[in-house]
């Protein structure tokens, strides 16, 4: 078997799916990219078992044939190869050699037949979305999923779809982060969990644009295409907790402030709190807030105050600051609303103005202050 | 800084194990004494009358039964040694300044400056003394420029003994010494510098460093450096570990496992306040319990930071259930809560819920005001 193909497109196309290997794998075989040749068309597929992603290049070829190809190696040459034409000639026991205008390299390559199936997108269902859209709710969401693995559910983001909106929730059981999206309509209601990996190699993957993208799932796998791109994974089979009875529907006190002072006095104060905690206090009375961090075991103290339009009684109540930078950088307004009730409550963090078609809301829990 | 003479003082327990056997049982004294594992561990200590038959620690304790058949053995309680470590620590702790704990019974001093108002010496010899007085126990001194040197000249005097090594002296008193004297020298580096035909720390010294260093690598500087007595590390301050735990003790020897779990959930409730009296989080929980026969048996497992007591108890019931394997009577159980972290309860948006927060939060304020056993589980309250 033989082709030829542009070094610099095919290193584009392999960059986009390399990240599901796994440096340490538990079979060989998984180092390996899945070479698929028709004619004039290459299909690579990579796959850790759980995730699996395949993309579609423009070669010359006459002749169709497979061969899987150690990944690592493969990218690593073809970073040092200025852009030209390569020709790839394989024989039959899978010797894989590369000619390029400088020389010759030959890698020793594995038997396709190997090479784990693909999930078949049997009995599934679809809906469509744009491909910026899908990166946007990624960006919002993940960074709230756990990594608890003693608690499955939560090392996903969970998709709940509906005729009229399509939701994206993530907890770790301190902070929940729900996004909404109302211009999607999904076919029917439903949900499922997407595992953290698979979610971070799509972030990276899709374009943030315009471009249509149409997700297929069933029971067990999700299926993502975008153009040449296509990415399928297992999804968590797992029960994802009843969020919806801890969001407090009645914090009465609103708390208004300017999102990049209010990230900057944390970032700060924060560098002087208790490095396992992340402890930092609000106390807000009348228009003032004021941030206090400790850390006793060193005797670090920092404090700071700041302006704040506030509606309601004088409270005291502590956060860990790492969640609320993060909750923060997840909002896009310039001002941003906090909603509270009392110092063991959830808080909530609303944007002042988003999007139209867009809704976000952010829970965190408190540290528990004593009295 | 190097050319300011530091003074460094080096205390070690003479047969630490040992004497705090005998402080127990006075008619062990003059008796060759060793203390160390079952059957098949090793010596931990041994007294000077075992060390006459070529007993001496790291020894399996089967080949000191063949060398010393008449010596006394004894397996060893910790906990009493950890006490009695304390103890001395406590006696340092109150009068110097600048303090390292390196061992359970061995400890660094910096009295660098002193000798504008006392004398170092003279306060070292004092402070050996009252050592000895308030806690009973033998202990050896060295003076010296650094913690090589004051290491060395310890296990020189011993048994209670006493040196001063002056400043500039370092060189010469480390020469006559053989070899394996200095610290760091192992079975090893000993045989290599002997074949060499090194056999005292006079030769090495004149050794060129290039030729260590060819010889042994990277660490064959510090070596060249060491067998000059230069040593340049400094005092780190002692830190007591933080935990926080409680042992309960029986009556009588027991195997009613009901009673044990309740037991264990009363004492877990205990510290469990102490924890957030204290503002900690604890993120390692572990069981010990002794049984009759004085075998002792302990596990641990890190959880999620917590002070909540239904937690905890549910991960030392775990605990419990996974150690008590042998169906025998037990004397003793402890609680221990280790990785301790300043810091309040990350509240858990599904696990906790208000009115288990409140209920806490009055509970505590109870126990506050009124003493921490006004109200506890009713589950703890099991009698035998």
């Amino acid at each position: 078997m033989k082709f030829i193909v542009s070094s610099s497109a095919l290193l584009k196309q392999l960059q986009q799916i390399s990240g599901v290997i796994n440096s340490n794998t538990v079979l060989p075989i998984l180092e390996d990219f899945l070479f698929e040749v028709e004619t004039n068309k290459l299909s690579v597929v990579a796959t850790d078992l759980e995730t699996v992603m395949r993309v579609q290049i423009e070669i010359e070829a006459k002749e169709s044939g497979k061969v899987c190809i150690p990944a690592k190696i493969l990218i690593d040459s073809l970073k040092n190869i200025a852009d030209q034409p390569l020709t790839f000639n394989i024989d039959k026991n899978f010797a894989v050699e590369i000619t390029s205008d400088n020389g010759k390299y030959k890698v020793m390559g594995e038997n396709p037949d190997n090479f784990p199936k693909e999930p078949s997108a049997d009995d599934t269902t679809s809906f469509t979305l744009e491909s910026g859209q899908l990166v946007t709710a990624i960006n919002k969401t993940l960074f709230a999923v756990s990594n608890d693995d003693l608690r499955p559910a939560m090392t996903g983001v969970y998709f709940e779809l509906d005729k009229n909106y399509l939701q994206f929730v993530a907890t770790d059981a301190h902070r929940l982060v729900r996004y909404k999206l109302t211009n999607v309509h999904c076919p029917q209601n439903d949900s499922f969990i997407v595992p953290r990996k698979p979610l971070n190699l799509l972030k990276t993957a899709l374009p943030d644009n315009t471009d249509e993208i149409t997700i297929n799932y069933n029971s067990n796998h999700l299926f993502v295409k975008h153009g040449n791109t296509q990415m399928s994974c297992r999804l968590i089979d797992a029960r994802f907790p009843d969020y919806k009875v801890v969001i407090p529907t009645d914090n009465p006190y609103k708390l208004v402030v300017t999102k990049s002072d209010f990230q900057g006095a944390l970032r700060r104060v924060s560098v002087f709190s208790n490095k396992s905690t992340n402890q930092v206090v609000l106390n807000i009375h009348g228009s003032e807030l004021q941030l206090a961090a400790q850390d006793v075991d060193f005797s670090f103290e920092g404090n700071e105050r700041m302006k704040c339009q506030y509606d309601g009684e004088d409270l005291a109540i502590a956060f860990n600051a790492k969640f609320l930078i993060e909750m923060l950088n997840a909002a896009e307004s310039d001002e941003v609303k906090v909603e509270l009730s009392t110092p063991t409550k959830a808080g909530i963090i609303k944007q002042t103005e988003g999007e139209e078609n867009e809704e976000l809301l952010m829970l965190v829990m408190p540290l528990m202050l004593n009295q | 800084m190097q050319n300011k003479p530091r003074n460094i003082l080096h205390f070690d327990l003479d047969t630490f194990f040992v004497s705090v056997e005998r402080k127990r049982n006075p008619k062990l004294m003059g008796k060759p004494v060793i203390v160390g594992g079952q059957e098949r561990g090793v010596v931990a200590s041994c007294s000077y009358e075992a060390r006459a038959f070529g007993v001496h620690s790291a020894m399996p304790i089967r080949q000191a039964k063949f060398l010393c058949p008449q010596g006394i053995y004894i397996s060893g309680d910790y906990d009493a040694y950890a006490n009695e470590s304390k103890a001395v620590t406590q006696v340092i702790d109150t009068n110097v300044p600048l303090y390292e704990k390196a061992s359970i019974d061995e400890f660094y001093v910096d009295l660098t400056g002193m000798d504008k108002f006392f004398g170092s010496y003279k306060y070292s010899k004092e402070l050996k003394q009252k050592i000895t007085r308030e806690t009973g126990l033998p202990i050896s001194l060295a003076l010296a420029s650094n913690k090589l040197l004051s290491k060395v000249a310890t296990n020189e005097v011993k048994p209670n003994g006493q040196i001063m090594i002056d400043f500039g002296e370092e060189r010469n008193y480390l020469a006559p010494l053989k070899v394996q004297k200095l610290p760091g020298v192992g079975g090893q580096t000993q045989t290599v510098l002997n074949k060499l035909g090194i056999y005292t720390i006079r030769v090495l010294a004149d050794i060129p460093e290039e030729m260590l260093i060819a010889k042994f690598g990277k660490p064959g500087a510090s070596l060249s450096r060491r067998s000059k007595g230069i040593d340049e590390s400094l005092i780190i301050p002692y830190h007591e570990s933080k935990s926080i735990s409680t042992q309960e003790s029986f009556l009588s020897d027991t195997i009613n496992t009901e009673f044990m779990l309740s037991q264990l959930s009363n004492m877990t409730e205990r510290i469990a306040f102490e924890l957030r009296r204290q503002d900690k989080l604890t993120g390692c929980v572990s069981v010990r319990l002794r049984y009759a026969d004085m075998n002792s048996e302990s596990k641990q497992s890190t959880i999620r930071y917590t002070n909540q007591d239904h937690e905890l108890i549910v991960a030392v019931k775990q605990l419990f259930k996974k150690l008590y394997s042998r169906r025998q009577r037990v004397g003793q159980l402890a609680v221990k809560f280790t990785d301790l972290i300043q810091g309040t309860l990350q509240i858990d948006l599904f696990a906790h819920t208000q009115e288990q927060i409140k209920l806490y939060q009055a509970i505590d304020s109870i126990k506050k005001q009124f003493g921490s056993t006004m109200v506890l589980r009713a589950k703890g309250l099991r009698t035998e």
